[in-house]
Protein backbone atom coordinates (compact mmCIF):
# COMPACT_ATOMS: atom_id res chain seq x y z
CA UNK A 1 0.00 0.00 0.00
CA UNK A 2 1.59 3.75 -0.89
CA UNK A 3 1.96 5.79 1.85
CA UNK A 4 -0.57 8.12 -0.05
CA UNK A 5 -3.32 5.58 0.25
CA UNK A 6 -2.95 5.88 3.99
CA UNK A 7 -3.25 9.10 4.06
CA UNK A 8 -6.40 8.92 2.07
CA UNK A 9 -7.42 6.57 4.94
CA UNK A 10 -6.38 9.62 7.59
CA UNK A 11 -8.51 12.27 5.28
CA UNK A 12 -12.00 10.42 6.75
CA UNK A 13 -11.45 11.31 10.15
CA UNK A 14 -13.25 14.48 11.30
CA UNK A 15 -12.11 17.35 13.04
CA UNK A 16 -13.73 20.34 13.99
CA UNK A 17 -14.11 23.67 11.83
CA UNK A 18 -15.36 27.29 12.52
CA UNK A 19 -16.68 28.22 9.13
CA UNK A 20 -17.04 31.49 7.88
CA UNK A 21 -20.12 31.23 5.26
CA UNK A 22 -23.74 29.99 6.34
CA UNK A 23 -24.49 27.04 3.96
CA UNK A 24 -27.53 24.30 4.56
CA UNK A 25 -27.30 20.82 5.65
CA UNK A 26 -25.60 18.74 2.92
CA UNK A 27 -26.78 15.01 2.20
CA UNK A 28 -23.23 13.54 1.00
CA UNK A 29 -23.57 9.53 0.47
CA UNK A 30 -21.42 8.70 3.56
CA UNK A 31 -23.52 10.37 6.05
CA UNK A 32 -24.37 14.32 6.49
CA UNK A 33 -22.86 17.47 7.08
CA UNK A 34 -23.55 20.25 8.69
CA UNK A 35 -25.58 22.89 9.13
CA UNK A 36 -22.98 25.35 8.68
CA UNK A 37 -23.15 29.17 10.44
CA UNK A 38 -20.44 31.28 10.48
CA UNK A 39 -18.09 30.80 13.77
CA UNK A 40 -20.37 27.99 14.97
CA UNK A 41 -18.01 25.25 15.09
CA UNK A 42 -19.29 22.12 12.89
CA UNK A 43 -17.88 18.64 12.53
CA UNK A 44 -16.58 17.75 8.82
CA UNK A 45 -13.95 15.13 7.56
CA UNK A 46 -10.32 16.49 7.46
CA UNK A 47 -11.05 16.28 3.25
CA UNK A 48 -13.08 18.86 3.28
CA UNK A 49 -11.66 20.80 6.07
CA UNK A 50 -8.44 21.41 4.33
CA UNK A 51 -10.19 22.14 0.98
CA UNK A 52 -12.71 24.89 2.72
CA UNK A 53 -9.14 26.15 4.68
CA UNK A 54 -7.78 26.08 1.80
CA UNK A 55 -10.08 28.45 0.10
CA UNK A 56 -9.62 30.57 3.27
CA UNK A 57 -13.79 29.34 4.20
CA UNK A 58 -13.14 28.17 7.81
CA UNK A 59 -10.49 27.64 10.47
CA UNK A 60 -9.54 24.25 11.73
CA UNK A 61 -10.00 23.84 15.32
CA UNK A 62 -6.78 21.50 16.17
CA UNK A 63 -8.10 18.11 17.99
CA UNK A 64 -7.30 17.63 21.61
CA UNK A 65 -4.52 15.69 21.54
CA UNK A 66 -2.41 17.87 19.32
CA UNK A 67 -1.56 19.97 22.17
CA UNK A 68 2.76 20.18 23.24
CA UNK A 69 1.47 18.93 27.12
CA UNK A 70 -0.08 16.34 26.30
CA UNK A 71 2.30 14.79 24.11
CA UNK A 72 4.96 15.25 25.76
CA UNK A 73 3.26 12.87 28.54
CA UNK A 74 3.13 10.54 25.21
CA UNK A 75 6.65 11.11 24.59
CA UNK A 76 7.89 10.08 27.59
CA UNK A 77 5.08 7.34 28.29
CA UNK A 78 6.63 6.14 24.81
CA UNK A 79 10.56 6.31 25.72
CA UNK A 80 9.88 4.72 29.44
CA UNK A 81 7.89 1.79 28.36
CA UNK A 82 9.26 -1.07 26.01
CA UNK A 83 5.83 -2.17 24.42
CA UNK A 84 3.72 0.00 22.16
CA UNK A 85 1.44 2.57 23.98
CA UNK A 86 -1.59 3.90 22.84
CA UNK A 87 -1.25 6.51 20.61
CA UNK A 88 -3.83 9.68 20.44
CA UNK A 89 -5.60 8.54 17.17
CA UNK A 90 -4.94 5.89 14.88
CA UNK A 91 -3.99 8.60 12.39
CA UNK A 92 -2.04 10.74 14.31
CA UNK A 93 1.25 10.87 12.35
CA UNK A 94 -0.47 11.62 9.03
CA UNK A 95 -3.18 14.34 11.03
CA UNK A 96 -0.44 15.74 12.13
CA UNK A 97 1.24 15.97 8.94
CA UNK A 98 -1.70 17.17 7.03
CA UNK A 99 -2.96 19.92 9.65
CA UNK A 100 0.43 21.19 10.10
CA UNK A 101 1.45 22.00 6.36
CA UNK A 102 -2.07 23.47 5.64
CA UNK A 103 -3.68 25.13 8.67
CA UNK A 104 -0.41 25.88 10.71
CA UNK A 105 -1.91 29.10 11.37
CA UNK A 106 -4.53 27.75 13.37
CA UNK A 107 -2.71 25.54 15.42
CA UNK A 108 -0.66 26.96 18.62
CA UNK A 109 2.81 26.07 18.90
CA UNK A 110 2.74 24.41 15.65
CA UNK A 111 6.58 23.74 15.35
CA UNK A 112 7.01 22.29 18.83
CA UNK A 113 3.86 19.80 17.79
CA UNK A 114 5.78 18.83 15.00
CA UNK A 115 9.05 18.12 16.69
CA UNK A 116 6.98 15.78 18.96
CA UNK A 117 5.07 13.88 16.95
CA UNK A 118 8.46 13.16 14.98
CA UNK A 119 9.95 11.80 18.37
CA UNK A 120 7.20 9.62 19.04
CA UNK A 121 7.10 8.15 15.93
CA UNK A 122 10.79 7.74 15.76
CA UNK A 123 10.66 5.51 19.02
CA UNK A 124 8.10 3.76 18.11
CA UNK A 125 9.68 2.80 14.72
CA UNK A 126 12.96 2.09 16.26
CA UNK A 127 10.40 -0.28 19.11
CA UNK A 128 9.06 -1.63 15.85
CA UNK A 129 12.66 -2.58 13.73
CA UNK A 130 13.80 -4.20 16.89
CA UNK A 131 10.67 -6.16 17.64
CA UNK A 132 10.36 -7.31 13.94
CA UNK A 133 13.95 -8.21 14.03
CA UNK A 134 13.17 -10.49 17.15
CA UNK A 135 10.10 -12.05 15.45
CA UNK A 136 12.13 -13.10 12.44
CA UNK A 137 15.53 -14.35 14.52
CA UNK A 138 13.39 -16.44 17.11
CA UNK A 139 11.06 -18.01 13.76
CA UNK A 140 7.98 -16.64 15.96
CA UNK A 141 4.83 -17.60 13.46
CA UNK A 142 2.24 -14.78 15.52
CA UNK A 143 2.68 -11.91 16.44
CA UNK A 144 0.07 -9.46 18.48
CA UNK A 145 0.35 -6.05 17.54
CA UNK A 146 -1.76 -3.77 18.86
CA UNK A 147 -1.32 -0.12 19.46
CA UNK A 148 0.33 -0.10 15.95
CA UNK A 149 -1.09 2.28 13.75
CA UNK A 150 -1.79 1.67 9.88
CA UNK A 151 0.82 3.63 8.55
CA UNK A 152 3.81 2.29 10.93
CA UNK A 153 2.58 -1.54 9.78
CA UNK A 154 2.59 0.22 6.12
CA UNK A 155 6.72 1.64 6.70
CA UNK A 156 7.90 -1.94 7.70
CA UNK A 157 5.29 -4.02 5.71
CA UNK A 158 7.26 -4.79 2.36
CA UNK A 159 10.16 -5.45 3.88
CA UNK A 160 9.10 -7.67 6.54
CA UNK A 161 6.63 -9.86 4.55
CA UNK A 162 8.79 -10.22 1.36
CA UNK A 163 11.79 -11.28 3.82
CA UNK A 164 9.55 -13.80 5.66
CA UNK A 165 8.67 -14.96 2.81
CA UNK A 166 11.84 -15.47 1.32
CA UNK A 167 13.11 -17.24 4.62
CA UNK A 168 10.41 -19.52 4.27
CA UNK A 169 11.01 -20.34 0.59
CA UNK A 170 14.47 -21.28 1.59
CA UNK A 171 13.53 -23.14 4.80
CA UNK A 172 10.99 -25.03 3.26
CA UNK A 173 13.78 -26.46 0.89
CA UNK A 174 10.97 -26.81 -2.07
CA UNK A 175 12.01 -27.52 -6.02
CA UNK A 176 10.86 -24.51 -8.40
CA UNK A 177 7.83 -26.18 -9.95
CA UNK A 178 6.55 -28.17 -7.15
CA UNK A 179 3.15 -27.30 -6.19
CA UNK A 180 4.00 -25.56 -2.72
CA UNK A 181 6.18 -22.85 -1.86
CA UNK A 182 6.16 -20.68 -4.71
CA UNK A 183 5.79 -17.08 -4.54
CA UNK A 184 4.20 -14.02 -6.22
CA UNK A 185 6.93 -12.77 -8.49
CA UNK A 186 7.30 -14.97 -11.79
CA UNK B 1 -31.16 25.54 -6.80
CA UNK B 2 -30.01 24.57 -3.38
CA UNK B 3 -33.10 23.09 -2.15
CA UNK B 4 -33.20 20.71 -5.59
CA UNK B 5 -30.17 19.50 -4.37
CA UNK B 6 -30.51 18.75 -0.84
CA UNK B 7 -33.72 17.03 -1.46
CA UNK B 8 -32.33 14.80 -3.96
CA UNK B 9 -29.75 14.35 -1.48
CA UNK B 10 -32.40 12.89 1.13
CA UNK B 11 -33.92 10.93 -1.93
CA UNK B 12 -30.56 8.76 -2.31
CA UNK B 13 -31.00 7.92 1.72
CA UNK B 14 -34.47 7.11 0.97
CA UNK B 15 -34.09 4.87 -1.80
CA UNK B 16 -31.45 3.00 -0.75
CA UNK B 17 -33.26 1.82 2.74
CA UNK B 18 -36.23 0.55 0.70
CA UNK B 19 -34.33 -1.85 -1.43
CA UNK B 20 -31.63 -2.55 0.96
CA UNK B 21 -31.28 -2.85 4.78
CA UNK B 22 -27.73 -0.83 4.32
CA UNK B 23 -27.52 2.70 4.26
CA UNK B 24 -25.36 4.47 1.74
CA UNK B 25 -22.73 5.10 4.56
CA UNK B 26 -22.50 1.75 6.26
CA UNK B 27 -22.45 0.58 1.85
CA UNK B 28 -19.25 2.92 1.46
CA UNK B 29 -17.98 1.02 4.82
CA UNK B 30 -18.33 -2.28 3.21
CA UNK B 31 -16.54 -1.11 -0.48
CA UNK B 32 -13.51 0.22 1.64
CA UNK B 33 -13.50 -3.03 3.85
CA UNK B 34 -13.53 -5.09 0.69
CA UNK B 35 -10.74 -2.48 -0.86
CA UNK B 36 -8.19 -3.18 1.70
CA UNK B 37 -8.78 -6.84 2.30
CA UNK B 38 -8.76 -7.26 -1.60
CA UNK B 39 -4.94 -5.10 -1.40
CA UNK B 40 -3.50 -7.00 1.45
CA UNK B 41 -4.60 -10.91 0.63
CA UNK B 42 -2.45 -13.16 -1.69
CA UNK B 43 -5.66 -14.32 -3.10
CA UNK B 44 -8.43 -13.24 -5.40
CA UNK B 45 -11.34 -12.91 -2.15
CA UNK B 46 -14.69 -13.63 -3.42
CA UNK B 47 -16.53 -10.89 -5.77
CA UNK B 48 -18.53 -8.19 -3.80
CA UNK B 49 -20.85 -7.40 -7.27
CA UNK B 50 -23.57 -6.22 -5.07
CA UNK B 51 -21.41 -3.69 -3.11
CA UNK B 52 -19.74 -2.09 -6.54
CA UNK B 53 -23.28 -2.20 -8.33
CA UNK B 54 -24.80 -0.09 -5.67
CA UNK B 55 -22.28 2.04 -5.42
CA UNK B 56 -22.18 2.65 -9.01
CA UNK B 57 -25.72 3.58 -8.82
CA UNK B 58 -25.44 5.95 -6.11
CA UNK B 59 -22.67 7.66 -7.73
CA UNK B 60 -24.55 7.87 -10.84
CA UNK B 61 -27.75 9.06 -9.02
CA UNK B 62 -25.38 11.90 -7.38
CA UNK B 63 -23.75 12.78 -10.52
CA UNK B 64 -27.41 12.87 -12.33
CA UNK B 65 -28.52 15.31 -9.51
CA UNK B 66 -25.05 17.34 -10.09
CA UNK B 67 -26.15 17.77 -13.85
CA UNK B 68 -29.07 19.89 -12.62
CA UNK B 69 -27.28 22.35 -10.61
CA UNK B 70 -25.24 25.36 -12.00
CA UNK B 71 -21.56 26.03 -12.03
CA UNK B 72 -19.84 27.19 -8.73
CA UNK B 73 -22.45 25.90 -6.71
CA UNK B 74 -20.58 25.36 -3.02
CA UNK B 75 -22.52 21.91 -2.21
CA UNK B 76 -21.72 20.38 -5.68
CA UNK B 77 -18.19 21.08 -5.17
CA UNK B 78 -18.37 19.28 -1.87
CA UNK B 79 -20.67 16.24 -3.85
CA UNK B 80 -18.24 16.01 -6.32
CA UNK B 81 -15.13 15.83 -3.91
CA UNK B 82 -16.88 12.78 -2.43
CA UNK B 83 -17.73 11.43 -5.37
CA UNK B 84 -14.74 11.17 -6.75
CA UNK B 85 -12.85 10.05 -3.27
CA UNK B 86 -15.74 7.04 -3.86
CA UNK B 87 -14.58 6.62 -7.16
CA UNK B 88 -11.05 6.32 -6.76
CA UNK B 89 -11.76 3.75 -3.86
CA UNK B 90 -14.05 1.33 -6.27
CA UNK B 91 -11.49 1.96 -9.19
CA UNK B 92 -8.52 0.80 -6.78
CA UNK B 93 -10.63 -1.96 -5.94
CA UNK B 94 -11.37 -3.35 -8.77
CA UNK B 95 -8.07 -2.78 -10.55
CA UNK B 96 -6.78 -4.66 -7.85
CA UNK B 97 -8.77 -7.57 -8.57
CA UNK B 98 -8.14 -7.66 -12.26
CA UNK B 99 -4.32 -7.60 -11.52
CA UNK B 100 -5.03 -10.81 -9.55
CA UNK B 101 -6.56 -12.13 -12.51
CA UNK B 102 -3.76 -11.80 -14.56
CA UNK B 103 -1.70 -12.71 -12.01
CA UNK B 104 -3.51 -16.08 -11.34
CA UNK B 105 -5.74 -16.62 -14.05
CA UNK B 106 -5.52 -20.48 -14.65
CA UNK B 107 -5.79 -21.51 -10.71
CA UNK B 108 -8.43 -19.11 -10.88
CA UNK B 109 -10.47 -20.38 -13.86
CA UNK B 110 -9.66 -23.92 -12.38
CA UNK B 111 -11.56 -23.12 -9.21
CA UNK B 112 -14.53 -21.76 -10.86
CA UNK B 113 -15.05 -25.03 -12.85
CA UNK B 114 -14.59 -26.60 -10.16
CA UNK B 115 -17.04 -24.87 -7.95
CA UNK B 116 -20.20 -27.27 -7.01
CA UNK B 117 -23.30 -25.90 -8.29
CA UNK B 118 -25.00 -22.69 -6.23
CA UNK B 119 -21.71 -22.13 -4.52
CA UNK B 120 -20.70 -18.37 -4.58
CA UNK B 121 -18.17 -17.43 -7.60
CA UNK B 122 -14.82 -15.96 -7.47
CA UNK B 123 -15.70 -13.72 -9.80
CA UNK B 124 -18.45 -10.92 -11.52
CA UNK B 125 -19.58 -12.09 -15.04
CA UNK B 126 -17.22 -9.58 -16.30
CA UNK B 127 -14.65 -10.46 -14.61
CA UNK B 128 -15.10 -13.72 -15.27
CA UNK B 129 -15.41 -12.94 -19.36
CA UNK B 130 -11.85 -10.60 -18.63
CA UNK B 131 -10.08 -14.18 -17.03
CA UNK B 132 -10.87 -16.45 -20.04
CA UNK B 133 -10.11 -14.18 -22.95
CA UNK B 134 -7.06 -13.52 -20.99
CA UNK B 135 -6.67 -16.86 -21.00
CA UNK B 136 -6.94 -17.43 -24.81
CA UNK B 137 -4.83 -14.72 -25.99
CA UNK B 138 -2.19 -15.64 -23.47
CA UNK B 139 -2.45 -18.90 -25.47
CA UNK B 140 -2.31 -17.67 -28.90
CA UNK B 141 0.35 -15.22 -27.95
CA UNK B 142 2.75 -18.30 -26.41
CA UNK B 143 1.88 -20.30 -29.79
CA UNK B 144 2.32 -17.62 -32.40
CA UNK B 145 5.64 -16.45 -31.17
CA UNK B 146 7.62 -19.59 -29.77
CA UNK B 147 5.18 -23.00 -29.44
CA UNK B 148 4.36 -23.00 -33.06
CA UNK B 149 8.03 -23.30 -33.64
CA UNK B 150 8.93 -25.87 -31.20
CA UNK B 151 8.93 -29.62 -32.17
CA UNK B 152 5.76 -30.81 -32.30
CA UNK B 153 6.30 -32.78 -28.92
CA UNK B 154 7.08 -29.76 -26.73
CA UNK B 155 4.29 -27.67 -28.46
CA UNK B 156 1.61 -27.72 -25.32
CA UNK B 157 2.14 -25.50 -22.23
CA UNK B 158 0.12 -26.48 -19.22
CA UNK B 159 -0.69 -22.87 -17.89
CA UNK B 160 -1.60 -24.29 -14.46
CA UNK B 161 1.97 -25.35 -14.05
CA UNK B 162 3.36 -22.52 -16.25
CA UNK B 163 1.65 -19.99 -14.26
CA UNK B 164 2.73 -19.85 -10.31
CA UNK B 165 -0.37 -20.45 -7.15
CA UNK B 166 -0.75 -17.36 -4.99
CA UNK B 167 1.08 -18.43 -1.93
CA UNK B 168 -1.43 -18.98 0.93
CA UNK B 169 1.43 -19.06 2.94
CA UNK B 170 2.94 -15.42 3.20
CA UNK B 171 2.10 -13.26 5.92
CA UNK B 172 -0.99 -11.07 6.35
CA UNK B 173 -1.49 -8.15 9.52
CA UNK B 174 -5.37 -7.91 10.25
CA UNK B 175 -7.07 -6.24 12.29
CA UNK B 176 -10.07 -8.78 14.48
CA UNK B 177 -13.89 -7.90 14.03
CA UNK B 178 -15.21 -10.44 15.97
CA UNK B 179 -14.01 -12.39 18.72
CA UNK B 180 -12.43 -15.94 17.58
CA UNK B 181 -10.93 -18.47 19.51
CA UNK B 182 -7.95 -21.38 19.59
CA UNK B 183 -6.86 -20.15 16.40
CA UNK B 184 -4.00 -22.94 15.33
CA UNK B 185 -0.76 -21.40 14.45
CA UNK B 186 1.54 -23.99 12.98
CA UNK B 187 5.22 -23.93 13.99
CA UNK B 188 7.89 -22.15 12.12
CA UNK B 189 10.33 -24.65 12.50
CA UNK B 190 10.98 -28.44 13.20
CA UNK B 191 11.82 -27.92 16.97
CA UNK B 192 8.58 -25.96 17.75
CA UNK B 193 5.23 -26.64 19.11
CA UNK B 194 2.09 -25.81 17.29
CA UNK B 195 -0.11 -23.68 19.87
CA UNK B 196 -3.56 -22.07 19.70
CA UNK B 197 -3.94 -18.12 19.88
CA UNK B 198 -7.36 -16.45 21.01
CA UNK B 199 -7.84 -13.17 18.86
CA UNK B 200 -9.87 -11.11 20.77
CA UNK B 201 -11.99 -8.55 18.98
CA UNK B 202 -9.87 -4.91 18.15
CA UNK B 203 -6.64 -6.68 18.46
CA UNK B 204 -4.26 -6.72 16.14
CA UNK B 205 -2.03 -9.66 14.31
CA UNK B 206 0.82 -10.75 12.11
CA UNK B 207 0.28 -14.51 11.09
CA UNK B 208 -0.10 -16.54 7.66
CA UNK B 209 -2.84 -15.90 5.52
CA UNK B 210 -3.50 -19.39 5.19
CA UNK B 211 -4.78 -19.68 8.87
CA UNK B 212 -7.21 -16.87 8.68
CA UNK B 213 -8.05 -17.30 5.18
CA UNK B 214 -11.97 -18.70 6.57
CA UNK B 215 -11.97 -15.38 8.85
CA UNK B 216 -11.17 -13.04 6.08
CA UNK B 217 -14.63 -14.08 3.75
CA UNK B 218 -16.80 -14.52 6.84
CA UNK B 219 -15.64 -10.93 7.59
CA UNK B 220 -14.41 -11.77 10.99
CA UNK B 221 -10.95 -10.21 10.73
CA UNK B 222 -10.36 -7.35 8.30
CA UNK B 223 -6.79 -7.16 6.74
CA UNK B 224 -4.98 -4.10 7.24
Amino acid sequence: MDASEVEFLAEKETVTIIPNFSLDKIYLIGGDLGPFNPSLPVDVPVWLALNLKQRQKCRIVPPAWMDVEKLEEIRDLERKEDTFTPVPSPYYMELTKLLLNYASDNIPKADEIRTLVKDIWDTRIAKLRLSADSFISQLEAHAKLDNLTLMEINTIRTFLLDSLNCMYKLRSNLQPGSSKGQFKDF
Amino acid sequence: MMDALSDDGSDVNQDDTQEDVMTPAELIAKLEEAWLNEKFSPELQENKSEVVECVMEQLSHMEENLQRVKKGDAKASIHRMEIDRIRFVLSSYLRSRLQKIEKFFPHILEREKSRGEGAPSLLSPEEFAFAKEYYANTETYLKAVALKRMPPNLQTVDMLKAVPEPCLDSFVFLRVKERQENILVEPEADDQREYVVDLEEGSQHLMRYRTIAPLVSSGAVQLI
